[in-house]
Parts: C-alpha cells; sequence; structure tokens
C-alpha cells in the first residue's frame, strides 16, 4: 500500500473533520416550539467549535429555563451540530451535552 | 542708494501695469484651481472607496488624477499669465520624461519600504495593521487599538516581518507533561484535536506531534499545524484550550514549576511512602545528628 493511500484511510476514518458548526436549538412561538439555528442555515457555518460552544452557553445564560409555562422567545435544547446536522461533541466534556435540557 | 530704489519701485510698477492683470487671472487660477482640486479629491476617495476595498490601488488611482489635474491647473495659470503655450507643453513633457527616466534608472537604488497599505507587519517589537505611509513615516495600527508613527529610517534599519507575502502559518504549540506513560496518549489526544479542526490544513504539511524534550523532570511535547494566517491567533487560542480540557479529563498531569523544600528534625518523622509521596526521600541535613527528610512538592501543578 503506498503513503498516499495509507494515508486517505486515516483521513477517511480515523478523524472527521467538519466544515463548520452551528448552535441548534428551539424557539418558543406562540403555542409551537420551532427549530432555528445560529448562524442560520442559509449562512456561512462558524469555523470554531470552541466560538460556537460559547456562543451556545451565552443563548443558553441569557434565557434560563423558568418555572411554569415557556413564554414566547424562550430557547431549550441548545447544542452544537456540524454542517450536516449532526450533534458536536462538548470539547471540554468530549460526551454530548445540552444546554437548557428540556423535554417538549 | 535712494535711486535704486526709484528705479525697482519703477519696475516693478511697470511690470504691473503691463502684466497685471494677467498676473491676478492666473493667480485667480491656480488658486480656484487648488481649492477646486481639493475638493474634488475628497469626492473622488470616497467614490473609489465604495467603488473598490482595494486601499493601494485606490491610492495609486487618487495619486494619478491628482498630479493630471495639477498639470492641468498650472499649465492653466502659465498660459493665462502669457506664456507661450506650445513652450509650456513642450516644458511639461520634457519635464514628464525626465521624472520617468530618473525614476526607471533610480528605482533599483532606492529603498523602499517592505509592505504595502493594508499590510499586517512586525517592525521590530510592534505588530499591527499598516495605515499609511508618507516620505518621512509609516502610520500603523496595533491590534490593541494604538495609532503608532514609525519613522521610515526605522523601519529600513530594523528587522520586517510581513505577513501578507505568505498565506499560511505554523502554529507551535509546547505543554511539559510529568508521566512518561503518558506520552503516547498526548500525542493521540493532541493529534486528533488538530486534524478535527475545520482550520488546520493538511497543506503545506500535515498536524504533527513530536516528543520534543526531557527535562527538569518533564516530557516536553510539540504540536505543530498550519493554519490560515487571518486564522492564526484564534486557533492557536482555540487549539490550546481544548489540548487542556482535554488532557484535564484523560488525567494526563501536566508538569509546572517544580519547588524543592528541604524540612530538618532533630528526631526522625514517620512519612509513608509510595505513590502518595513520590519524591520523598531521605537524606542526612548539614549539622543534623538524626536522618533528615528531602521532599519535593508538587504545589505547582497545572
Amino acid at each position: 500500500m503506498k503513503i498516499a493511500d495509507a494515508i486517505k484511510i486515516i483521513d477517511d476514518n480515523w478523524v472527521t473533520k467538519p466544515k463548520g458548526f452551528r448552535v441548534c436549538m428551539q424557539r418558543r412561538e406562540g403555542s409551537e416550539w420551532v427549530t432555528d439555528y445560529s448562524p442560520g442555515e442559509k449562512t456561512a457555518p462558524l469555523d470554531s467549535d470552541v466560538t460556537t460552544w460559547r456562543l451556545a452557553w451565552k443563548l443558553a445564560a441569557s434565557t434560563p429555563l423558568r418555572e411554569g409555562e415557556p413564554q414566547e422567545g424562550d430557547l431549550v435544547n441548545l447544542f452544537v451540530v456540524d454542517q450536516d446536522n449532526n450533534p458536536v461533541d462538548y470539547y471540554s466534556t468530549g460526551e454530548k451535552e445540552t444546554f437548557n435540557a428540556c423535554s417538549i | 542708494m535712494q535711486s535704486e530704489l526709484t528705479a525697482k519701485a519703477e519696475r516693478i510698477g511697470f511690470v504691473l501695469r503691463e502684466y497685471g492683470a494677467e498676473m491676478l487671472q492666473a493667480m485667480v487660477i491656480l488658486v480656484v484651481g487648488l481649492v477646486v482640486l481639493q475638493f474634488t479629491m475628497r469626492k473622488l476617495k470616497v467614490f473609489i472607496d465604495k467603488k473598490t476595498k482595494d486601499s493601494s490601488r485606490a491610492n495609486t488611482i487618487l495619486y494619478i488624477v491628482y498630479i493630471l489635474l495639477l498639470v492641468v491647473i498650472i499649465t492653466s495659470a502659465l498660459i493665462t499669465l502669457g506664456f507661450d503655450s506650445r513652450n509650456v507643453f513642450r516644458l511639461i513633457i520634457l519635464s514628464a520624461l525626465a521624472i520617468i527616466a530618473a525614476l526607471l534608472v533610480l528605482r533599483p537604488y532606492l529603498p523602499t519600504l517592505p509592505f504595502k497599505v493594508g499590510n499586517t507587519v512586525k517592525v521590530g517589537a510592534l505588530l499591527g495593521k499598516i495605515e499609511a505611509t508618507t516620505m518621512v513615516n509609516t502610520r500603523m495600527k496595533t491590534f490593541d487599538g494604538k495609532t503608532v508613527f514609525i519613522p521610515n529610517s526605522k523601519i529600513l534599519n530594523d528587522f520586517v516581518i510581513n505577513y501578507h507575502f505568505t498565506p499560511t502559518r505554523r502554529i507551535k504549540i509546547d505543554i511539559p507533561i510529568r508521566h512518561v506513560r503518558d506520552i503516547l496518549k498526548t500525542k493521540q489526544l493532541m493529534e486528533a484535536i488538530m486534524i478535527e479542526d475545520p482550520r488546520v490544513l493538511l497543506k503545506p504539511a500535515r498536524p504533527v506531534v513530536y516528543t520534543l524534550n526531557l527535562t527538569d523532570g518533564c516530557v516536553k511535547m510539540g504540536a505543530r499545524c498550519w493554519v490560515n494566517n487571518t486564522k492564526f491567533w484564534l486557533t492557536q487560542c482555540d487549539l490550546l484550550e481544548k489540548f487542556l480540557t482535554r488532557m484535564e479529563r484523560e488525567n494526563i498531569v501536566l508538569a509546572g514549576r517544580r519547588q524543592a523544600i528541604r524540612v530538618f528534625h532533630e528526631t526522625p518523622l514517620q512519612l509513608s511512602g509510595g505513590d502518595d509521596n513520590p519524591g520523598i526521600e531521605t537524606q542526612a541535613g548539614p549539622g543534623a545528628e538524626a536522618p533528615s527528610f528531602s521532599a519535593v512538592s508538587d504545589d505547582d501543578e497545572m
């Protein structure tokens, strides 16, 4: 096997390189929960998972879960996804993480 | 003496009587022309800045337009003053040719600044973006918001790093770890973190981790990877944060500064050895009859 072939196998199977990151969240609109992304799906994603997780944390900290009925504009279930909408591990814990986790 | 002054006054009076109107007209043309030129250049600069983001190209265009309009104003003033228009044009063309020839011949010998407006450069200890250059100094805006005027003579005599010439830069992060047993785990972890970062490039070289050195009781690991110039700083900070947080999670002990504390006792202390006190050893203290102990504390672990 040539080195180039070996490297191709490693690149394809060992560690995948995401192309970008977005914060995925659910937002209360009227009586419904709407899935939203930041940055939006029509704009370029962020290229840093650290920055994206920080954005998710700040959004969650700005809209903490309240007791009782959810209000208009509440943000829950914030986590980071890659360009294919797959959840990304939180780099700090190495596990899936969700801020403002809430069963809907 | 008085006759000389009278003669001069008469000559001036004669010139003013004969050519006063033309001189006044020429002066008006010159002053009004220069005022209009300044106004036009300001408007043109706003227009060009909107049309192009290349400030260097915009400055060149503005400079050429400024020279052409200035020549037109001076020519108009000279012709109004009574100069033969053909001679004026000849003089202008000859001057232009002489200047161009001089520039072509002398250009290789003229000292030039090793950057253009808009480049990010490091001059001596100053790092920032070049905002403007003049014949005397260069205006740089540093990344902490300061505007620095650097004499061109200092720039020409100091080392200059221009980050504009190469599109990529190499990130270098060295992390000392405590235990040899963590080398392979650390290498794998650091390499995986670099590869999975979208900003880390595979060319000109793939990310790599080296075991650099074994000194002061620690193993120094070195991570190297390439990124685009514009993403260098943030990527380096993100990678370092990810290295440290993930190493903490994997129980890889980082090596900090070691501090030795020697405690001498008259009577021997009973210390339990083993893994809990790996650095404790017995030795004879100076001037002490009873055995003493030397303990190496690891109080500065990161």
